[in-house]
């Protein structure tokens, strides 16, 4: 098991290495500068904030000094100065040595370009991050809360009426966008009932009732994926052989169902939920958008319209690592699931 | 089982109960506020005067701060502002700044507006060495400023500092005479000159607290103003909100604020029309247009529309030098076929002008269309068809088929494309002329006009201060760095060159019209498509101005029962 561990690190390493080549490479190659307005800057303006932010160097150099900037922890004495580079550095833990304290500073994902260096990237993660969780969390229970229940449920009344409903739920869910969805939650359940708040910071609603129409409206979508691959893998786990094991044994129906049927089905939902949650704990860029959401997924979008290369690579890189990170636990909870699969 | 389900009523009991005392701490306290809105999503890109370029950004740095000088927002009339007089010898400007002026900051700890101090505890007030500071910020090459350019062409010295040629801001011809009397030597004097030196990136910035907190010092609790408003409080990417500023003593034309706050959510419009009709927001900035047709049925709230001004003009550029458009004959026909009525009646269907010639009427100096209903180009499709018939004598052709494929090309957007499908139809219809439709993002866009410009190419252009020079001579002299269409002529150059040095308004609107014609018709280099519109809700409750500038003065509005 510890090599198993020690191997799938080893490989998300590679996997998040060759990701940050290729979007630092591959942004520096599409056309367009940072620094392109539609009021032209000065030539000379543009070279001294090229020089600024270090893209005169040449683009191996950059990627160097990037990743440094990353990887290599700094230590600074804390004198007046130094103590406005809080927002520069992800971690910044103050250390009992000398007068005015040591600062230990590591992970700098550099500034963005938008404002010209008021806004970093890690203030950008610091501000916005917490909400996309949040939403992301939220939306994933919505989307399993309603998909499991019905795809257990269209599986047992298999080619029944009760299925041929759910599956018809399952079906509108997923032709109906949340960029549709979302305006008209937002209108019948915030503007006509006012049950719910239109937008985000909308007085006199406690804090959770903001999360409920966006949450509803991406979980929605993602709710009738789940419940198609719960329902088809139920459906060919009810024929195994072990299922009548489980009802010879003199098993409560309920208890073969719940434990037997639907642990082992859930194997290929846990598949799938792994990357979605990856990308709804990123944002959406939509959802948040129609709600006026301050969240991380816009930052996907604007970004690359700004050209605003570090926030570009710390979004990208953020979804990535969340994404090797949310695979290798599904791969662990395989084993959990089914007694079967053992890692070695 | 049943424990898990008397632990999800309890849950459920508790949320209700939440709600019920959020919904109950929600109480009036009887301040003046108004909840408005920037077109979201997306935060106020920098509040920093000398970078601030978009509206939003403006809007809070002409709030917080005035110029020397300020342009009345119904009139456009220059008005004094921080400057309360000022004269000109030659070129020379002398201003004399009103005394007593204090900086001041919101702190957030005191929960209040209070007074910046010096190292010495007297009152920080504002200086003239504070303006010549802000301005060598603005120049500074390091700086990065968009907007440099529109000061460093009106004082002497300054184009050379911004563009590096020289290292020292000395060679920028501005002086403090003393704390409150400023010399500004001007490349030209004349009627606009004073309100470019009231601009927002000319202000006045305080020195030792840009230098103190970096790049921090526009964040709420740090940012130094003197203005009628403070910032109390900017969450980014999602309000930004401003307070009255008590210390700030008004005038005749900056009043003190009647208003006690100013909020701003970032909304998309759908968002801001829902959120407007929840009760949660005043103003609508940005009405969705495919909600136009319901807003002006319904009874209340077509009462609360206004469709009022914008700087802005939207038009397609030719370039002149690629084949077939080399063609004059032929850039004629286009642009005579265009039917511009029926794009803003069936397409952009928010009130916006059909637009004659470049130029937005309303400006100071440009023509109007009473003042010159002949000027400039329209839609007529017998005159497009005789242009079209010279054209195709011009080039020794028969069909427009036998011509160069033509590409119209516009940056991607919805609104965009729906404009450009109508044009191309019309095209068509008219000539018998295919264009094919191509769009880039906005970035690639702009690297593609600006490199080699397609054939026929969408932009548009919004005042950086009110006057027709604005818009003749910085975006289409043959020197000016926005003029991608590779025309040039001598005679326009001369007619805007001619008309900046003339002090009289009539004088100069005639030059500027002849300008337009030869560039909308004689020589046809563009074709103006429309003049925007600025489509707002307002709730009733609220007295307000209706700005013809593109910003908003909120010291000027009330709030009513």
């Amino acid at each position: 098991m510890s090599k198993f561990v020690v191997r799938r690190v080893a490989q998300m390493i590679l996997v998040l290495f060759i990701v940050s080549v290729i979007i630092f490479m591959g942004v520096r190659a599409i056309p367009g500068s940072p620094f392109e307005r539609e009021k032209p800057l000065q030539p000379q303006v543009i070279e001294r904030l090229k020089e600024k932010y270090n893209l005169d160097a040449p683009v191996h150099i950059q990627y160097l000094d990037y990743m440094g900037d990353i990887l290599i922890p700094r230590l600074e004495s804390g004198d007046t100065a130094a103590t406005f580079a809080e927002g520069d550095y992800l971690i910044n833990i103050q250390l009992p040595i000398g007068e005015h304290g040591l600062y230990f500073r590591w992970m700098n994902f550099g500034p963005s370009y938008r404002g010209l260096g008021s806004r970093t990237v890690n203030e950008i993660f610091r501000d916005f991050l917490p909400t996309s969780i949040q939403l992301g969390l939220a939306s994933v229970s919505v989307a399993v809360a309603i998909g499991v229940p019905l795809g257990i449920i269209a599986a047992l009344r298999r080619n029944t009426i009760v299925d041929y409903s759910a599956m018809g739920v399952a079906i509108f869910g997923v032709s109906v966008p949340a960029i549709v969805l979302g305006p008209i939650l937002r209108y019948v359940f915030g503007v006509e009932l006012g049950w719910f708040p239109v937008v985000w910071s909308a007085e006199g609603f406690p804090y959770y009732a903001r999360f409920i129409l966006p949450a509803t409206a991406l979980g929605f979508s993602s709710s009738a994926l789940i419940a198609r691959l719960t329902r088809a893998s139920m459906l060919q786990v009810l024929d195994e052989d072990y299922m009548d094991t489980a009802r010879a044994k003199g098993l409560h129906e309920r208890r073969v169902i719940l434990v037997h049927a639907m642990r082992n089905s859930l194997i290929p939902v846990v598949t799938t939920l792994g990357p979605l949650l990856a990308f709804l704990l990123t944002g959406t860029f939509v959802v948040e958008t129609i709600f006026g959401i301050p969240g991380l997924g816009r930052y996907f979008v604007t970004s690359f319209t700004n050209r605003d290369y570090p926030v570009i690579m710390g979004v990208f890189m953020l979804l990535a690592l969340f994404i090797v990170v949310a695979n290798m636990v599904v791969d662990f909870t395989y084993a959990w699931l089914d007694p079967r699969i053992r890692y070695s | 089982m049943n424990q898990v389900l008397r632990k999800s009523t309890l849950w459920i009991l508790t949320v209700t109960l939440l709600a019920l005392v959020g919904a109950v701490g929600a109480q009036d306290d009887g301040m003046k506020t108004v909840t408005t809105a920037f077109l979201g999503p997306g935060d106020v890109p920098s509040i920093d005067p000398s970078i601030g370029t978009d509206t939003s950004s403006i809007q809070i740095v002409l709030n917080t701060y005035i110029g020397l000088t300020t342009q009345n927002e119904v009139t456009a009339e220059l008005e004094p502002g921080i400057a309360h007089s000022w004269e000109v010898d030659g070129t020379t400007y002398t201003f004399h700044l009103t005394e007593g002026i204090q900086w001041v900051r919101y702190d957030p700890e005191a929960g209040e507006v209070v007074a910046i101090t010096d190292a010495d505890g007297n009152a920080r007030t504002v200086t003239a060495h504070d303006v010549i500071f802000g301005w060598s910020r603005t120049l500074d090459p390091e700086t990065g400023s968009d907007y440099a350019y529109v000061l460093a062409d009106w004082v002497v010295g300054a184009n050379e500092y911004n563009s590096g040629e020289a290292d020292s801001f000395d060679v920028v011809g501005i002086r403090a005479i003393d704390d409150h009397t400023l010399e500004i030597d001007a490349v030209a004097a004349n009627a606009f000159v004073p309100s470019i030196f009231g601009m927002w990136m000319a202000m006045p910035q305080l020195q030792e607290v840009v230098e103190m907190y970096g790049d921090e010092w526009t964040e709420a609790g740090n940012y130094p103003s003197f203005g009628p408003f403070a910032l109390k409080e900017w969450l980014h990417d999602e309000s930004i909100t401003l307070t009255a500023n008590p210390f700030w003593a008004g005038n005749e034309w900056i009043p003190q604020p009647v208003i006690d706050s100013v909020t701003w959510l970032m909304l998309p419009s759908t968002a801001q029309l829902d959120a407007y009709e929840a009760g949660d927001l005043d103003v609508v900035t940005s009405v969705p247009l495919d909600a136009m047709d319901r807003i002006q049925a319904d009874p209340v709230l077509s009462e609360e529309l206004n469709i009022g001004y914008d700087t802005c003009s939207y038009y397609y550029g030719f370039n002149t030098a690629k084949e077939p458009l080399d063609n004059v004959h032929l850039r004629r026909a286009l642009s005579f076929a265009i039917d511009r009525q029926s794009i803003v009646d069936n397409v952009t269907k928010g009130g916006q002008i059909p637009a004659q010639w470049f130029a937005r009427p309303g400006l100071a100096a440009a023509p109007t269309l009473e003042s010159h209903p002949d000027t400039g180009i329209w839609f007529d499709a017998e005159e497009a068809q005789a242009e079209l018939a010279l054209a195709l004598e011009a080039d020794g052709i028969s069909d427009p088929s036998e011509w160069e494929q033509i590409t119209l090309m516009h940056n991607t957007s919805e609104g965009h494309a729906k404009i450009a499908q109508a044009i191309q139809q019309m095209w068509s219809e008219t000539l018998g002329i295919n264009v094919e439709i191509a769009n880039q993002e906005w970035a690639t866009y702009l690297a593609t006009v600006r490199e080699d410009a397609p054939q026929i190419y969408r932009l548009g252009w919004c005042a950086d201060y009110l006057d027709a020079h604005n818009y003749n001579s910085d975006v289409w002299r043959s020197t000016s760095s926005f003029n991608n269409t590779n025309w040039a002529s001598e005679e326009y150059d001369n007619l805007v060159d001619t008309a900046v040095t003339l002090s009289d308004t009539e004088e100069r609107r005639e030059l500027y019209a002849q300008a337009e014609n030869i560039l909308v018709y004689h020589d046809a280099a563009i074709s103006p498509i429309y003049w925007y519109t600025n489509v707002q809700m307002t709730k009733p409750n609220i007295s307000r101005t209706f700005s013809v500038l593109f910003q908003d003065r909120y010291e000027k509005w009330d709030v009513g029962q």
